[in-house]
């Protein structure tokens, strides 16, 4: 077993309990042992336009807690990698932030030391487990479904970080959907926004963006739309009657985690992957498994 | 016993705003075999040159230090000093404090200053041990290389014809005319292109001076300024062209006819497999493309092949082998012009994912009268009619996740095809411009901005973030407007990007096989961005046209003259003064080895066997093609090679100088 460290920040734990049930449900068969790191705290990145050298402090704290264990971190919330690249971008290109960074950590004893390896799902999933793996793994074929992706900006952008996947072309998701036996076609509206980060202040525009992406979603055809972002999955999952309200039509949209979209494909059993806990209709993407 | 006079220069504040000179000055005064030292303001200029001169004579000096700038810029300016007060040039020796120290260390007084002693110690040092150097010279071959065919080598190649050289014009493809010949009309003036560029292209045919190989590429270069020796590999075309007399029967009679894409049409028309890129080819000679050709690739071609069939004078030659040609000629013009930036390298502006998003030098080609449409405006994807065209600017320019620079071509261009539409389409066409800025820097481009402003155009200025293709196939985007600061969406059926410009294909190589360095960008760096545009790090080399950096028709052709003419100030002389740090052998320490012959990149070295010796191997240097780089010194495993001024001994000094020294 691979130990990994797993750094789930604020969402996941605190609403999104069906991303981390998939997670660890999932990852374990794969030979990876999953490490929870006590004393982490919030990564930083809704400080970032407040008080940068703050997210900075944060931020690597965490990843100085994580260093301590010598473990790698999986990071399954894009706003919490991008916090977590962003930070070691940041601190690995400026010894004198650095240099005042360690001088707060070791208040506790810790240092900031730019190893640590992280992860999101999708790099994990793509580049580490590969692709062949993991259809070893998928027992269920999904053919037959249509999966349009989601990557979510955090992901991907900006470019000028290191990101998991590119930011204008990204097709990690796709690989991965293609591996456990769906299809997932290229829609235009695939890198458009979810809404979620203007849904406080701005919660009408922010229901639009969430409705006019699974309309699109819905027009093309899909199965479902799959996602890797517990923000992005909030919006068009839990959010998706407001925005269907928001947007004067009617939406029937099947949204799920990929990790949980692996999960049946494994033939888990759903309420071990969280599946009651999506609010849109995704018994129907459990389908297919009957005739199988 | 040598006497050595040390000036130091002040360089107005340059280095006296920095340096502590006086103490500099001092310091060199007690240095071991040094006689005078002085500062000055200004040391390069007539009264500095007066006082090293004066001070010569006055105090016997016979070796000269001098403490300024960078020998690349001031070394000549002195040595001809030193030669003014009849010593031998290479008695001198420099010491940069200038960009080595003062500029570099502008915040620390001190430490400037201490380390402008370290320098002058170590020149000083050095120049204890210097000796004078005989000079060499070498004869000129009064002929010239011009590589690329494009409108900078052919204005170069004309400009040096007449007036009187033989010039050797080469290029890669079957035709001169280059990116010229492809567009359809040149701004602002509107001219015709090839109205204007196929004179040009006669006048290269026409000229007995100019020996023009086509379909040919330049594959290797030797020696130096004055005598380069070259290699140019001709291509077989499998067409003798001594015989085709380009009638042209051959290609309508292709059995291919009108199914390879045509390059010179951006591949948006179709040719045979025998072709000429254009009618208005130079040469008018037929070319087999290799490729494509059945009987080049498949050994068949029906019963018979019809293009041999119908050849009346027997030119088709299925068996032509490529063959080399060796020419030798005293100078070099590189002008291998630029490609377009790939459209597809930005993802979201679709170029990949639909037929109507198309390249500037695509729409050049089908607003063309003569081109694959007849000019004639319709959708690619499904020949609709066009009701809306969108120019995007700045396409991986001036941005700096792919090309910084400025493409200079970008805004007029879209601002000419602008115009051409309104004249081919009539008014009820929409035409949009997203652009950063609309640069009409040059003479009567702002003028014709206004002429498109007045015609009803959408500027609108910003850039677009994806462009998006619809379920009907048109095309929308969103793009933010920065001068009415409103989100605009735009639908068109047709959207031209305007790429970067970057160098073209193969720049890299040639760079390396005619030693001419490139910079950031990859384009051909030009000796001095201000003095020496066209020069090159190489001398005898010169650049033209867009391989040094994007620009438009006018500049080009202006800085292929301006190469020509410097190409002149060689060809125009019989002999060279040749370098004099060329590198000797010490016989008795040479054992002939022989590592040091390959390593010499200008074949001066050569391994010979001494006289009545048994036997004996020694490297022996030719001092007429040895350049002075050092690099044999560097490789030679026995001390036998050394550079002359750069000898062991004397770097030697320099290091023992500035190590004692205490600090």
């Amino acid at each position: 077993m691979t130990r990994i460290g797993l750094y789930l920040g604020c969402l996941i734990p605190t609403e999104q309990y069906a991303y981390e049930m998939a997670i660890r449900e999932v990852l374990p068969d794969f030979g990876m042992e999953l490490v929870d790191v006590e004393g982490v705290a919030c990564c930083g990145a809704p400080l970032r336009h407040i008080n940068l050298s703050l997210t900075m402090y944060l931020s690597a704290r965490n990843i100085a807690l994580f260093e301590k264990d010598d473990l790698d971190m999986l990071a399954p919330c894009p706003y919490c990698h991008q916090a977590v690249s962003e930070t070691k971008h940041v601190l690995d290109g400026n010894p004198e932030l650095r240099k005042n960074v360690n001088a707060h950590l070791k208040e506790e004893g810790l240092t900031y030391r730019g190893t640590l390896r992280h992860y999101h799902l999708l790099d994990l999933l793509h580049d580490i487990v590969g692709v062949d793996r993991i259809k070893e793994k998928a027992k269920v074929s999904l053919e037959g479904l249509n999966i349009a992706a989601h990557y979510g900006c955090h992901l991907i952008r900006p470019n000028d970080i290191p990101r998991p996947d590119d930011s204008e072309n990204p097709q990690k998701m796709e690989t991965l959907l293609e591996a456990i036996g769906a299809k997932s076609d290229y829609y235009n509206e695939k890198l458009d926004c979810c809404g979620a980060h203007i849904l406080l202040n701005e919660s009408e525009s922010a229901l639009t963006k969430t409705g006019q992406k699974l309309q699109a979603v819905q027009k093309h055809g899909f199965s479902g739309l799959a996602t890797m972002c517990p923000w992005g999955h909030r919006m068009f999952d839990s959010k998706q009657d407001s925005a269907a309200q928001t947007v004067g039509g009617s939406l029937d949209v099947p949204v799920i985690y990929y990790i949980q979209l692996l999960g049946l494909a494994m033939g888990k059993d759903p309420a071990s992957l969280g599946m009651n806990l999506n609010r849109s209709p995704v018994d129907r993407l459990m389908a297919p498994r009957e005739g199988v | 016993m040598v006497r050595i006079g040390v000036f130091i220069c002040h360089c107005g504040t340059n280095i006296g705003g920095v340096v502590d000179v006086d103490d500099v000055v001092q310091f060199a005064s007690g240095l071991e075999d040094v006689v005078f030292a002085t500062g000055y303001r200004y040391m390069c200029s007539d009264p500095g040159g007066r006082l090293i001169n004066d001070s010569i004579k006055e105090h016997e000096l016979d070796r000269i230090v001098v403490a300024a700038c960078s020998p690349r810029m001031h070394e000549p300016t002195f040595q001809a000093v030193l030669v003014d007060a009849d010593l031998n040039p290479y008695c001198l020796e420099m010491a940069n404090i200038r960009e080595h120290c003062s500029w570099v260390h502008k915040n620390d007084v001190d430490e400037a200053t201490r380390k402008s002693k370290d320098l002058v110690a170590m020149a000083v040092a050095k120049a204890r041990t210097l000796e004078p150097l005989e000079s060499y010279h070498k004869n000129v071959v009064h002929e010239a290389l011009v590589i690329g065919g494009g409108i900078a080598g052919i204005q170069a190649a004309l400009d040096l014809a007449e007036s009187g050289r033989k010039v050797y014009l080469v290029e890669r493809e079957p035709s001169i005319g280059g990116r010229m010949a492809q567009l359809d009309k040149t701004f602002p003036t509107l001219d015709c292109s090839s109205c204007i560029l196929t004179p040009k292209m006669m006048d290269v045919s026409r000229n007995p001076n100019i020996e023009l190989y086509t379909y040919s590429e330049v594959v290797d270069v030797e020696g130096s300024v004055g005598d380069f020796k070259v290699k140019i590999k001709r291509k077989p075309t499998y067409v003798d062209w001594d015989k085709c007399n380009g009638c042209g029967e051959c290609a309508l009679a292709c059995r291919l006819k009108d199914r390879i894409p045509d390059e010179f049409n951006e591949k948006l028309g179709k040719r045979s497999a025998i072709y000429v890129p254009f009618q208005q080819a130079v040469p008018l000679k037929y070319t087999i493309d290799p490729n494509a050709c059945l009987m080049l690739r498949l050994g068949k071609c029906g019963d018979s092949p019809p293009c041999k069939d119908v050849c009346t004078l027997d030119a088709i030659d299925y068996g032509q082998k490529e063959s080399i040609v060796d020419v030798n000629v005293g100078t070099i013009i590189v002008a291998t012009g630029y490609d377009m930036l790939d459209a597809a390298e930005m993802y979201e502006y679709g170029y990949s994912r639909s037929p109507d998003i198309i390249t500037n030098l695509e729409f050049e080609r089908l607003i063309c009268s003569s081109g694959p449409t007849g000019g004639k405006m319709h959708r690619l994807s499904d020949g609709g009619e066009v009701k809306s065209v969108s120019f995007i600017l700045c396409v991986g320019s001036r941005d700096k996740d792919l090309k910084d620079y400025c493409c200079r071509i970008g805004c007029m261009g879209a601002l000419k095809h602008a115009y051409l539409l309104r004249e081919h389409e009539g008014d009820g066409l929409e035409i949009n411009i997203c652009y950063t800025d609309i640069r009409s820097f040059g003479k009567g481009y702002e003028e014709f901005y206004g002429r498109i402003r007045d015609i009803e155009t959408n500027f609108i200025r910003g850039r677009p973030s994806e462009i998006k293709v619809q379920d009907d196939g048109r095309l929308v985007y969103d793009v933010f407007d920065t001068t009415t600061q409103k989100l605009l969406q735009v639908t068109s059926d047709v959207v031209v990007l305007v790429p970067a410009l970057v160098p073209r294909n193969g720049a890299e190589d040639l760079g390396r096989m005619v030693k001419i360095s490139r910079g950031a960008d990859g384009f051909f760096l030009e000796s001095h961005p201000k003095l020496k545009p066209v020069d090159t790090s190489t001398d005898g080399i010169f650049i033209a046209g867009c391989c040094q950096g994007p620009k438009d028709i006018p500049d080009v052709v202006a800085q292929a003259s301006g190469a020509a003419s410097r190409a002149n100030t060689i060809l125009s002389k019989d002999v060279l003064a040749s370098v004099s740090t060329v590198s000797v052998v010490n016989e008795d320490l040479c054992s002939g080895c022989g590592i040091c012959a390959p390593v010499c990149d200008y074949g001066a070295i050569e391994i010979v066997e001494v006289a009545d010796s048994d036997g004996k191997k020694i490297a022996e240097v030719d001092v007429a093609l040895c350049k002075g780089c050092g690099v044999c010194a560097s490789a030679c495993p026995s001390g036998a090679m050394e550079q002359k001024g750069f000898k062991c001994e004397q770097l030697s000094a320099m290091i023992r100088a500035v190590s004692s020294r205490d600090s």
